[in-house]
């Protein structure tokens, strides 16, 4: 199972309801938000004029760049499958991808708010707030978690239950039979980009060339840059309180440091 | 959301986890033994009581809303789920009503104005005082002067019970709401004078094969079942025209967007429908069943051929015809919209009438697709004030002899100046409730001249708006969430499925904070000091409420026991036009010495360096009502400006640069906003939402933030008919800032 969220743009207004439904639903602090609409256009694009929304939010990526740069310490957690009663027990910093759902999840209680996810996502979907911190932290990770909570109680997530438009449509994208199965069928996609291909599960849909050409443009165009050199040096924080044990990635972890130095002095 | 991290902060984070304690262990008891509040919320739908009833506010759409509520603290607001109407769905204002409700800065106490006008000290005072204060000073204007030396401005469902007061038991003529004289009466009374009918926007678009906007733009403007309305006929298969100056949200889902130029709509829709008669396609049969003088009109229009209205409008004379056979071919199934606020230019009762006749002409009306007028139930009580007639002579647009198709009250301006002039009478007194004159009314001087004039003013809101500045007395309102004021009915929201009706009285989610007093209470106890308590309708808003329901043998405690709407079968709203008369000439308005027919007024066009500035609406916003609200305010955080590409590098401007404006009358706007460079709209208009700019320093979230559009519109322009003011016709030239 794959949880995905289908984005129908051509329904869209633009109105904003799931950023305030979503800030309400889990008491997102005011300078925060869990996803956002970005206004796109008036441009012109290869089909003439338009203008489209890009309503965006965690994309619980089938490569979460976010997962493995977590320095945070490591514990094993048991997972159970909701349908078929199935465990599976991983060992999982405070952010990871759930093996049966597909979402991708954060532990506020283990996060030392250090920020290498935030960085590390390309789509900008998570925030440290750092009035949270603590004699542990230096403030807690914060992102969207499709709601499993409310989903778990049989209820939509908030930003789709708002929707005027129905314009959000949730669901499992391994279901062949699903609504977000038949929107992949008609053609939705994931805002990736040559650099950027991490399999994101929001996927939108747009019947309109020049909206599909705006949302394009929207998607990031590289990976963030520090998000290699923030993997390896959390691994390296990781390797020194693990008792060394990954002690072979010292040497690339320490090549890539002194890279990055010499980029920053440059800047 | 950016999180700047930098090397030092990683470092520091990085340090932490080497603290060689498993922070598992660590965080269940922090060192500082601060004991926190749960890192993750819980939900609103985790130990939340559910409250049923609530009637949003935000805007004056009114979707009926639930409360997820927490040891009697609002949570969250939701749809309520027997809605037939705006179903589980509200927007992004509906949502942020939480914010509206504990926003740190609305009004919490009765205050006395120890300063000046505009310049105010606020003493907090009990609501005793206060009251005492209001009636008496009031009542000696009364007693002097007559009802007529009183004035009102109100808005909303708050206003509305202080209003009645005012106008029919205490009789002051002088009412004048902004929701008839700056934004939708002119278009009410020229649909009146044109169908008989008040169309509010009831075009049933979910079922139309043709969509029209003349300005109308859904997606900027939400109103939450006509949005529904909207795409359902979206979804299947309507075609959308757009006319508009600028590409709107509704432009960009268009088939055919008319980028029209500002102030000939009517042009164009004479133009479509000369077309349309001239080539003999329009609804003949039912121009012949309902129309009245149609000849004259198809006479009158004639000289409005394609080109010349191409010419006139800017636009390609082919576009004209493509959108006028569209039109033929799909009618009567045409949805012509006929917009909300609509006071633009000063000719704009010509517009809606034009707009009014093109819907006779294709029949369009009371039909799948067309203006259809839905079928609330029927039965309510109607309780109010006792009405006793105006005094003579009191009336203003009587005395004045003008704007005889005006809507109910008295036009702005003619208000405005008697004030001013104290001819033919003086008006000295002034209550305001729930409308923000400062920021709604044109020319901000002559609004402030008014006030400063006067000897008393009352002002009763829920925020401290700019209006409020100028207050002696402050009357703190309970708010939507916190009271019982309105009973909101009406029909399902899609025409074409089984008929359904509503009934849903607003009932409070919680109960009011602070000193806060809802208005019906605050109107009783003002009456009682003026000597009017024996005129009193209802003793409490509750009462108010069970009177009206017990007409339908209903009342607030069945209602919430179904769950805070009662749903009744409905009768179908097609097909009911037997008396319909399409006046396509219209006598009454040739005796007062209108145009008869639908006419084309030209306004003036920008001078040399100068363009035009129009606004509209944002969904985050309606008007100045929302622009405190923290979670609104950080969604939408200023309100730039649109500049058409070209003139953009004609003046050196780039996407982002701060810019002020000033305009025809060396009037410059007090604050800055961005610049957002875009081909979508035309080079001779610059666009900004309204409700920006508030000037109040207690609205700590909205002080100074953007442009208030308001404040550069210092030309007056009055539509002759309908009294209502025209708000477009102000030129601005852009000054970078940085």
């Amino acid at each position: 199972m794959q949880y995905g969220m289908i984005i129908d743009v051509d329904k869209c207004v633009g109105c904003h309801a799931c950023v305030i439904a979503c800030k309400a639903e889990w008491e997102v602090p005011t300078q925060f938000d869990r996803n956002w609409v970005h206004r796109l256009g008036p441009s012109l694009t290869s089909d003439g004029m338009a203008a489209t929304y890009y309503p965006g939010l965690c994309n619980h990526c089938e490569i979460p760049v976010c997962v493995p740069v977590c320095p945070a310490d490591p514990v094993n957690v048991t997972f159970k499958d909701a349908k078929t009663g199935k465990t599976v027990t991983m060992e999982i910093r405070a952010t990871w991808k759930d093996p049966f759902n597909g979402t991708v999840q954060v532990d506020r209680e283990r996060c030392i708010g250090c920020g290498a996810c935030a960085e590390a996502c390309p789509y900008d979907a998570r925030f440290i707030d750092e009035s949270l911190k603590d004699d542990t932290s230096l403030g807690k990770v914060d992102k969207c978690t499709y709601c499993m909570p409310r989903v778990a109680e049989g209820l939509e997530p908030a930003c789709v239950q708002t929707c005027l438009a129905r314009a959000r449509i949730f669901g499992d994208l391994d279901d062949p039979n699903s609504e977000v199965s038949q929107y992949v069928k008609k053609g939705a996609v994931g805002l990736t980009s040559k650099a950027v291909q991490i399999g994101p599960h929001g996927l939108y849909y747009a019947s309109k060339k020049g909206d599909m050409e705006l949302l394009m443009q929207a998607a990031p165009q590289e990976m963030p840059k520090v998000s290699l050199r923030r993997s390896m040096l959390t691994r390296l924080t990781v390797a020194a309180q693990t008792h060394m044990k990954e002690i072979g990635l010292l040497g690339l972890a320490g090549g890539l440091l002194v890279q990055s130095v010499q980029d920053d002095d440059k800047e | 959301m950016a999180t700047n991290l930098t090397r030092r902060n990683f470092l520091k984070a990085a340090s932490i986890a080497a603290a060689s304690v498993p922070l598992s262990q660590v965080t269940a008891k922090a060192q500082s033994g601060v004991v926190k509040a749960p890192l993750v919320s819980p939900g609103s739908f985790k130990n939340t009581q559910t409250a049923v009833g609530g009637v949003c506010e935000m805007c004056f759409w009114r979707c009926q809303l639930v409360g997820k509520v927490r040891d009697g603290r609002l949570i969250k607001l939701e749809g309520n789920p027997k809605s037939i109407d705006n179903g589980e769905a509200i927007c992004a204002r509906g949502n942020a009503g939480v914010a509206m409700l504990y926003d740190p800065d609305r009004l919490k106490y009765p205050l006395k104005n120890i300063g000046e006008r505009g310049a105010p000290k606020w003493q907090r005072i009990s609501w005793e005082e206060a009251l005492d204060t209001c009636a008496t000073k009031l009542k000696t204007i009364i007693d002097r002067d007559g009802a007529k030396g009183l004035c009102f401005f109100g808005h909303g469902s708050h206003a509305k019970y202080l209003m009645d007061f005012l106008e029919r038991t205490v009789s002051t003529p002088n009412i004048s709401e902004a929701s008839f004289f700056q934004c939708r009466g002119v278009r009410d009374t020229a649909y009146l004078a044109t169908l008989d009918i008040a169309p509010d926007e009831n075009v049933d678009m979910a079922n139309a094969k043709v969509i029209f906007f003349t300005g109308t733009h859904i997606g900027e403007n939400i109103h939450l079942s006509h949005a529904k309305n909207y795409l359902r006929g979206l979804e299947q298969g309507a075609k959308l025209i757009v006319v508009d100056p600028r590409y709107s949200a509704s432009a960009a889902k268009s088939h055919i967007w008319v980028q029209i130029r500002p102030g000939t709509d009517t042009a164009f829709v004479l133009a479509i429908m000369n077309y349309l008669i001239q080539n003999k396609k329009y609804n003949a049969d039912f121009v012949e069943e309902h129309g009245e003088g149609f000849a004259e009109m198809a006479k009158g229009i004639r000289e409005w051929t394609l080109e010349k209205a191409a010419e006139e409008c800017d636009v390609p004379a082919s576009q004209i015809k493509e959108v006028a056979d569209l039109m033929a071919a799909n009618m009567p199934h045409v949805a012509i919209h006929p917009g909300r606020h609509t006071t633009w230019y000063g000719n704009d009762f010509q517009r809606c009438r034009a707009l009014a006749c093109l819907t006779g002409l294709l029949g369009a009306i009371g039909c799948k697709g067309g203006l259809v007028l839905p079928k609330g139930p029927k039965g309510l009580t109607r309780i109010n004030w006792p009405y006793v007639p105006h005094e003579e002579d009191s009336v203003l647009r009587d005395v004045a002899d003008e704007h005889h198709f005006s809507p109910p009250g008295t036009p702005t301006e003619l208000l405005r100046d008697a004030a001013i002039s104290g001819k033919p009478y003086p008006i000295k007194g002034a209550v305001i409730c729930g409308q923000n004159i400062m920021q709604c009314m044109p020319n901000q001087e002559k609004t402030i001249k008014m006030l400063k004039q006067m000897e008393f003013v009352l002002c009763v809101d829920i925020m401290p708006t700019d209006s409020t500045m100028y207050a002696d007395i402050l009357l703190p309102d309970c708010s939507y969430l916190e009271k019982s004021d309105f009973i909101k009915t009406g029909q399902q929201w899609d025409l074409g499925k089984d008929p359904q009706q509503y009934i849903a009285p607003r009932m409070p989610l919680v109960a009011p904070g602070f000193e806060r007093k809802d208005s019906i209470w605050i109107t009783n106890e003002l009456a009682k000091r003026m000597g009017y308590g024996d005129k009193i309708p209802a003793q409490n808003q509750e009462e108010l409420a069970d009177k009206a329901l017990a007409g339908v043998n209903l009342s607030l405690a069945k209602i919430k026991a179904e769950g805070g709407i009662h749903v009744q079968p409905g009768v179908s709203p097609y097909d009911d036009i037997d008396d319909l008369t399409v006046h396509f000439y219209n006598e009454d308005m040739e005796d007062e010495g209108y145009p008869p027919i639908p006419t084309y007024v030209p306004i003036e066009q920008p001078p040399q360096g100068f363009v035009r500035l129009v606004y509209g609406r944002t969904p985050l916003h309606t008007f100045n009502r929302t622009a405190n609200n923290p979670w609104l305010v950080n969604e939408a955080k200023t309100n730039p400006l649109w500049v058409n590409d070209k003139l953009a590098a004609r003046l050196g401007l780039k996407e982002g640069d701060t810019i002020k404006l000033t305009n025809q009358d060396g009037v410059t706007s007090p604050t800055t906003t961005t610049v957002k460079v875009t081909p979508g709209i035309r080079e001779d208009v610059v666009y900004l939402y309204h409700g920006y700019g508030t000037k109040n320093p207690e609205m700590t979230q909205a002080v100074n933030r953007g442009i208030d559009d308001n404040s550069l519109i210092t030309k007056i322009a009055v539509d002759p008919e309908s009294g209502a003011h025209g708000m477009r016709n102000n030129f601005v030239k852009i000054v970078k800032v940085s």
